[in-house]
């Protein structure tokens, strides 16, 4: 996506409506085209779209994703290709050549050996590699699960383990670790296992739910049915009823697998995709997608469905902006086959977590969240922003929208507990980013990304991404990663009880890599690099309240309200509120002359001392004195002494003042001010007072010229009295 | 509660209101005379108190045009005046050298200000009724049964008050004596909170502002006795709070049923018997001015005249609310009027809604001009205030009970003190339980040096406009208890310390520590 161009194009589009959608694509695609492609492979340990031909294989990155990135090619041996994935070290092509044997090849020596299995009583179902400390790729087979190092000596497999399970099919995604193997008549037995870098943890074996149609016909379950999600941290697992019609949810603990509840499905043939934590539920007959926040116990989608849009296809988008128009120009030529706008066509395959793959035309898309076409949709705004706050993928347009969404709430001078809310959801949010280190990340370091945790075993989140943390983070995290939480959601489960199930002994199953690369570097957007929408107080002050301030018209009580909200949720989170909102809250208290207010805002320390507010209640006090004893009062608290000092001069409390300095040892102030005030006052003894005091406790007073000049006045003053 | 015991016969102390505009012929002497006390008295003693206050009014305007004479000291009385509205001045008169009847001049006009005030807040202006109805009943007839009401307002502030806020009893009229010199009349008393629950309160605040939509009510709340917040100008934060601690908060709720009933039944009798003689003035001036009214004959309530001091009037009610009858009921008869008071500050007419939670009391101002339906208006308001702030007021009051450390709340041991802010119309003192074990001897003493520091206040206010003036005042009284004053920047610390050290450096110390912990530093500047 194309940064600004897309968003000022996607608010043309939201104005007009025709185009309303939640969930859009972006043209141009990945074309995954080679002659002779025998088909699409997706490789999602690496992350690529791999096409073999006879005699070469080509795979493209998609991540970071962009149409224009040249595949790269390694040669392999002519046969027939069931599966194909490179190891995750990227040594090795593995090549599924049937259902008793995988052959590898060495990508650099180009040698290459098979590993084969018992033809007569099992047969391969599949492999994966994995970053397992165990192991370092697992064949699924119908007799269970065969796990193998490679021994670089023997330059061969060596089985270390074996599971027997009866499995019929079975699902794995590199991004859970978590592979489900399915048994039983109706293949509705799962047993689970986590190959992760911590080890391997076996699920409890379960059964999932089906519905009985009214026959004695039992329904079987595909692996199509089946779709693991991560979301916030947690597996999932969706399946599909058909007879019911539910989309059935489970969470995956270390030591249990727990139903969540179930959602509608109003289409035969869905597909789930998982963006930025938020779960899509493509409805392919219907051709809309659902959306779904599954993080607090609510199962209601978060708007109505709606279509997917494709964005800037050169037929109809007649308002394409600029930039894109390019974009296109140059990657095609002007004919574009209509077919490839076909949106949920039949050849349309969705991969893990974000992609879909339109396996005819070659095509690789991303799907792409619209935040602001969702958070336009709904008007309820504590929890739009909540939703906001959550993402990750696009933190920077999500924090420019909350910030958007606050202002306008208050200008609109929405009701104050409904804009109270909204403050505490920012509150809260910011509190919760700085205490796990994300907002701070999200600052400093500019090119890690919030969910590639790396973690010491594995080979490629490398020495650079965990250096880049040292120098970048607090110590919470340090802490957090000392603990092995190694992602920051971990801790939500357990400061949210209500998201729970009863049970308290449980711990999710942990993710050891997030939906985000671990590669991602800051070539991919300008946004990627702010990893976290939490807005600080500055940033509230900054962009709400200073700029809101200036706009709103009438009463700015209602102001002062918001504010005051502002300061209950910062109070109870235990976030610092910056002097120059106070400053502001003094300011607005004045204007409407509320000084009695003002009075119990400063007494009660609800405007916190500061030196800034001091000055502010001393300017604001030149129309009421009681306001700017609040601001003198205020300085000497804070221990301010010189300031005080000054101020008292200024109003020409020059003795006081004196005695003060002498108390509180302020020695800085010129004698000359004192001088000064005291013959304005016209009083022959305060002026021979302070000369007096000057001589006395400061040494070479008397020979300075302040002193002699003084002297003189006094002399003159005291002999026109006495004349 | 040490009842001070002054028998002060009816004729010891007076206390009239009287229009310098009106009978200034021969003959109409009597129209000068709004109210009397003791009503009794004939008329040309009356008219001699009269006649020589306006005297002595006529001759100091002489030298003071702007501000005539405050206090006459006789050998014998004093005369307390009080120019309550141009031209129309209250003055009291005291009988002196009693034994317990030492007066302090300030005390006694501060009675006077608060009458004239609380008036105001019920009924407007004096000269507004006087204009209404020239001839004088109106104005009458509303202030007598107030006046009384207030003279009799027999409401102790607790218990061990000794504080004498019953200023009639029998025919006995209680003044602010000595023993009341570590107090001071026309402040609030606040409560001290924490910010966290001082937001709590600002966020209520805000929310109950928010159901006003385009015009401003206003809010006060209370905890116990104390104030915790105020939209109001510090003139009606005063008289408001003075009358909520008088009606509404939950003791004085409850002292209907305390033991200090039958005092009040003795005083109101009384009021019956005494004030007869211009009840029936009264009454017929009423009958005049009934007869002169040409509004439509609206019903009985156009001339009801509601007593907002009288006591034993007020209740909760089962959702919250206060009710009164004092402003009369509906026509339908089924609930009663909503009351409503006048805003000196803004000049409007606000509906008071009185919502009490345990400790917590809430009072909304709504002003009238903002309802268009009366009394329906109000009752959505009040559902408002269910809807909407209720939950928040038991969050607030649940946070402020964990807080209060109860009636000594603010004693500090070794210390019997008065703190003053004048710039906030706040003070704070030692609980009046603490204040009873001083002796006789540093009372007397006390008072004397904050009579001799109201003079001072007053030269200094004299001398310099705009410019503050310090002073201190530490004494030894007889009983060798220390007596302090201090002002600074406005603020002013009255202390004795009774069990102390005899040099005067531990008294300044003392001082310096009280001031550093208890008043931020406020008299330790140098």
């Amino acid at each position: 996506m194309s940064g600004k161009a897309s968003s000022s194009q996607s608010s043309v589009g939201l104005s007009r409506s025709s185009a309303l959608s939640h969930v859009y694509i972006q043209y141009p695609p990945l074309r995954c085209n080679v002659p002779g492609s025998r088909g699409l492979f997706y490789d999602d340990g690496n992350k690529s779209i791999l096409s073999p031909t006879s005699d070469q294989v080509f795979s493209w990155k998609t991540v970071p994703f962009s149409p224009l990135v040249a595949p790269t090619s390694d040669s392999i041996s002519e046969g027939p290709i069931l599966s194909i994935r490179y190891s995750l070290d990227a040594k090795f092509i593995a090549i599924q050549r049937s259902d008793h044997e995988v052959q590898f090849r060495h990508r650099e020596t180009g040698e290459t050996f098979s590993q084969r299995c018992r033809p007569e009583s099992e047969s391969i179902l599949g492999f994966f590699w994995t970053d397992c400390p165990l192991c370092d790729i697992v064949f699924v087979k119908t007799s269970g699960l065969d796990l193998f190092v490679y021994n670089s000596e023997l330059k061969s497999l060596q089985l270390v383990e074996t599971r027997k399970l009866i499995v019929s099919w079975y699902v794995y995604t590199h991004e859970s670790r978590l592979v489900l193997l399915a048994s039983g008549m109706q293949c509705k037995t799962f047993n689970g296992f986590q190959l992760s870098s911590a080890g391997v943890i076996r699920l409890p074996r379960f059964d999932m739910a089906m519905a009985k149609s009214e026959a004695n016909s039992k329904p079987v379950l595909a692996a199509e049915d089946i779709n693991i999600v991560t979301v916030y941290g947690r597996i999932y697992c969706l399946q599909v009823d058909r007879v019911a019609m539910l989309l059935h949810s489970y969470r995956f603990y270390r030591d249990a697998v727990i139903q969540q509840g179930s959602l509608p499905i109003y289409s035969s043939r869905i597909a789930v995709s998982v963006v930025d934590n938020v779960v899509l539920v493509h409805q392919n007959d219907a051709k809309v997608v659902i959306l779904y926040d599954i993080y607090a116990d609510s199962r209601a989608p978060i708007s109505a469905p709606l279509p997917l849009l494709l964005r800037g296809f050169p037929r109809f988008n007649t308002s394409v902006s600029q930039s894109s128009r390019e974009d296109s120009g140059s990657s095609e030529a002007n004919v574009v086959p209509d077919n490839e706008a076909v949106i949920y066509g039949d050849e349309w395959t969705f991969l893990v977590p974000e992609f879909i793959c339109d396996v005819a035309n070659k095509l690789l898309w991303k799907i792409h969240l619209d935040l602001e076409a969702i958070s336009a949709s709904s008007s309820e705004v504590p929890s739009v922003l909540e939703f906001l706050q959550r993402r990750k993928l696009e933190a920077n347009k999500a924090k420019q929208l909350c910030l958007a969404i606050a202002r306008t709430v208050i200008l609109e001078r929405s009701p104050v507990p409904m804009v109270a809310r909204a403050m505490d959801v920012l509150v809260t949010s910011y509190s919760h980013s700085v205490k796990t280190g994300s907002y701070l990340k999200g600052i400093k370091s500019e090119k890690t990304s919030p969910c590639s945790v790396p973690h010491v075993s594995s080979p490629r989140s490398g020495a650079d991404a965990s250096a880049s943390r040292v120098d970048a983070l607090e110590k919470s995290v340090k802490h957090a990663s000392a603990a092995g939480v190694d992602n920051e959601y971990a801790s939500d489960s357990e400061e949210n009880p209500s998201s729970e199930p009863p049970k308290t002994n449980l711990s999710d199953l942990q993710i050891f890599d997030g939906s985000n690369p671990l590669n991602a570097n800051g070539s991919e957007e300008q946004e990627a690099q702010l990893t976290s929408p939490a807005i600080s107080p500055e940033e509230m002050y900054s962009f709400v309240f200073a700029p809101v301030e200036e706009e709103i018209v009438g009463d700015p009580s209602y102001l002062v309200a918001i504010i005051v909200e502002f300061l209950h949720s910062a109070n109870s989170e235990k976030v610092k509120v910056h002097p120059n909102l106070y400053v502001l809250t003094v300011q607005l208290l004045v204007r409407n002359e509320r000084y009695a207010e003002l009075g119990l805002f400063v007494i009660n320390k609800i405007v916190e001392p500061s030196k800034e507010v001091a000055l502010q209640l001393l300017e604001s006090g030149r129309q009421n004195f009681q306001t700017r004893k609040l601001g003198l009062d205020m300085l000497r608290q804070l221990s301010l002494h010189h300031d005080y000092v000054l101020f008292l001069v200024q109003d020409g409390y020059y003795l006081e003042a004196l005695r003060y300095a002498r108390k509180y040892k302020v020695n800085n102030v010129r004698p000359s001010l004192f001088l000064e005030a005291a013959f304005a006052s016209n009083d022959s003894q305060h002026l021979a007072a302070i000369l007096r005091f000057f001589s006395d406790f400061i040494p070479g007073f008397q020979k300075t010229s302040d002193h002699n000049t003084y002297y003189r006045i006094l002399n003159e003053m005291n002999s026109s009295i006495a004349a | 509660m040490g009842m001070s015991a002054a028998t002060t016969a009816a004729e010891g102390i007076k206390f009239c209101i009287f229009d310098l505009r009106r009978g200034q012929q021969e003959g109409q002497e009597l129209d000068k005379i709004l109210f009397f006390f003791p009503a009794d008295l004939p008329f040309s003693a009356q008219l001699s108190v009269i006649g020589l206050s306006e005297g002595l009014i006529t001759f100091t305007r002489i030298f003071s045009p702007a501000a005539a004479c405050e206090v006459i000291e006789a050998e014998r009385h004093s005369h307390v005046f009080y120019e309550a509205e141009p031209d129309i001045w209250m003055v009291m008169v005291v009988e002196k050298n009693e034994s317990e009847a030492i007066w302090r001049i300030d005390a006694l006009r501060k009675v006077l200000k608060e009458v004239h005030s609380l008036f105001l807040m019920f009924h407007g202006s004096i000269r507004t009724l006087i204009e209404k109805e020239p001839a004088g009943g109106l104005i009458r007839s509303h202030l007598y049964p107030f006046i009384m009401d207030y003279l009799s307002a027999c409401q102790k502030r607790s218990l061990l008050d000794n504080c004498c806020w019953d200023f009639l009893l029998g025919k006995k009229l209680q003044l602010p004596s000595f023993r009341d010199c570590l107090k001071e009349r026309g402040t609030v008393q606040m409560l001290t909170v924490s910010r966290e629950a001082a937001i709590e309160v600002q966020s209520l605040v805000r929310v109950l502002e928010s159901f006003a939509g385009n015009t401003q009510f206003y809010s006060l709340i209370l905890f116990q006795d104390l104030l915790v917040s105020t939209t109001l100008s510090p003139v009606d934060t005063i008289n408001l709070f003075t009358y909520a601690v008088l009606r509404l908060t939950p003791r004085a709720l409850s002292s209907g049923v305390s033991s200090w009933s039958y005092l009040r039944k003795g005083s109101t009798t009384s009021n019956v018997a005494t004030g007869s003689i211009l009840a029936q003035s009264a009454s017929v001036s009423e009958q005049n001015f009934r007869s002169q009214d040409t509004s439509p004959p609206g019903g009985v309530n156009s001339h009801h005249i509601a007593r907002p001091l009288q006591p034993d009037r007020w209740s909760k009610g089962k959702d919250g609310f206060l009710v009164t009858d004092i402003w009369g009921a509906e026509a339908s008869g089924s609930t009663s009027a909503t009351p409503t008071i006048w805003l000196q500050q803004t000049e409007e007419r606000v509906y008071v809604c009185a919502y009490q939670y345990r400790s917590l009391t809430l009072i909304l101002l709504v002003p009238v001009a903002s309802i268009l339906n009366g009394e329906q208006g109000v009752l959505v308001v009040k559902q408002q205030i269910l809807e909407n702030a209720s939950l928040k007021m038991f969050q607030i009051e649940e946070k402020l009970s964990k807080g209060w450390a109860g009636e000594n709340a603010y004693h500090v041991s070794g210390y019997r003190y008065l703190l003053v802010d004048g710039d906030r119309d706040v003070s704070r003192a030692s609980p009046p339980g603490k204040v009873t074990t001083l002796t006789k001897e540093s009372l007397l003493a006390l008072s004397k040096v904050r009579e001799e520091v109201d003079l001072e206040k007053g030269r200094m206010e004299h001398d310099n406009a705009g410019q503050e003036k310090d002073l201190e005042v530490c004494i030894r009284a007889k009983n060798n208890a220390w007596v302090i004053a201090r002002i600074t920047k406005g603020k002013e610390l009255y202390m004795v310390l009774e069990k102390a050290n005899e040099t005067v450096l531990y008294a300044s110390d003392a001082v310096e520590k009280f001031s550093n912990r208890y008043c931020n530093g406020a008299f330790s500047l140098d």
